[in-house]
Parts: C-alpha cells; sequence; structure tokens
C-alpha cells in the first residue's frame, strides 16, 4: 500500500471538502437533527458511493449521469430542508413537525 | 458516538429518516459536482485506483465527521430556535447556489465550458 499515494490522495479529498458545500449541510444538518449518528451515517456513505461511482464511470461521468440535473435536484433538497428548517424555528413548539 | 439522551421525544425524528434525508441530498449534491470528482479522476490515473479510493474515501468520511462534530457543537453553544433559523437560511442560500450553477450549466453560455 503506497503511504505517499494514499496520503495524498486522503490529502487533496479532505482539504476539497473542507468547506464545501457538502460539508456546510452536513453541518447544518446534523447541528439541527437530533440523530448526529444518522446524519454522520448517511453523510458519509453518500460521499463515497458519489467517489465510487465517479472513480469507476472513469472520464465519462457527466456522459453517463447529468450531473446538472442532478445538481438542480440537490438544489431542491436544499432548499426543502432550509425552507423546514426557518419555518420550524419561527413556530416554536406550535406545530410538532419531526425533526429529521 | 452515543446519542445523548433524547430532551424532546416528540422532536425525534426516526433513525431511518434522518439517514435518508442526509444521504440523499448529500448523494446528489456531490454526484453533481464537477470538480472534486476530477480530482479523485486526476489522481485515479497514477495506476493505483484502490490506494486512490481508500484514500478519498478515509478523507470524505473524515469530512463528514468534522462536519457532524461541528453540527453538533453549534448545537451546544446556540440557542436551537437562532441555530434552526440560520442553518434554514443558509441552506436556502446553498439551494440557490447550487440552483443557479446547474441552470447555468443547463444553458449553453456562449462562452467556453464555465469551470464552475
Amino acid at each position: 500500500m503506497p503511504f505517499a499515494l494514499l496520503a495524498s490522495t486522503f490529502a487533496t479529498v479532505f482539504l476539497a471538502e473542507l468547506g464545501d458545500k457538502t460539508q456546510l449541510a452536513i453541518v447544518t444538518i446534523s447541528g439541527t437533527s437530533t440523530r448526529p449518528g444518522a446524519v454522520f451515517a448517511g453523510s458519509s456513505a453518500a460521499l463515497v458511493l458519489a467517489s465510487l461511482l465517479g472513480a469507476a464511470a472513469g472520464g465519462s461521468l457527466s456522459a453517463v449521469i447529468p450531473t446538472n440535473a442532478l445538481q438542480l435536484a440537490a438544489s431542491v433538497g436544499f432548499l426543502v430542508i432550509g425552507v423546514r428548517l426557518i419555518q420550524r424555528s419561527s413556530s416554536p413548539e406550535a406545530e410538532e413537525s419531526s425533526a429529521d | 458516538m452515543s446519542s445523548e439522551p433524547d430532551p424532546n421525544a416528540s422532536r425525534a425524528g426516526s433513525w431511518g429518516a434522518a439517514f435518508l434525508t442526509t444521504f440523499t441530498t448529500v448523494f446528489l449534491a456531490e454526484l453533481g459536482d464537477k470538480t472534486q470528482l476530477a480530482a479523485l479522476l486526476l489522481s485515479a490515473q497514477s495506476g493505483r485506483p484502490v490506494v486512490v479510493f481508500v484514500g478519498a474515501s478515509l478523507a470524505l468520511i473524515s469530512s463528514s465527521l468534522v462536519g457532524v462534530l461541528l453540527g453538533r457543537w453549534l448545537a451546544k453553544v446556540m440557542p436551537p430556535q437562532q441555530l434552526e433559523r440560520l442553518a434554514g437560511i443558509l441552506m436556502v442560500a446553498l439551494g440557490l447556489w447550487l440552483g443557479r450553477q446547474a441552470v447555468l450549466g443547463l444553458v449553453p453560455s456562449p462562452s467556453d465550458l464555465p469551470l464552475s
């Protein structure tokens, strides 16, 4: 196991992710969730699977998967979570929506 | 990660819902992210894809852990309502920013490929 390659990949990806929008989302979701363990499991699985797909698809990922459409779907997901958080913060304990 | 006793049971979403919401959101966002994958592909051409994948996975898991721990710390230091409002605004901002990028990507801009 060539440690140099492992370390350089780790550093590159870790720094690339630091402050990346997905990490900001993870901070937000875990900060407002009562299930941090689930948030950690969900985000780790998603990140690893996405990079596995990326690596497996090689150069042709964007040809295989419409990345722009995916980003649009992701943005809708972010908006839904954001709006629900804002609603929940403005109506304190009035209506109990389950905190996921 | 021992989950601290849940102060308000009615607010506790199920484990599955939290997992699924996080998984789908992060997965969609990450898969659509061209920059991160490009970095990965470059190093994948090193002929040792397994090593690259292990390195990348460890990095991704560590960065998730950093994100979750940061979130938990915020939850401790900030009043819950304020954190929720701030978090909501941040997520909406992220959503708009991502949406804008996606739309820009979908609309063929006359200039060359916008390097997002």
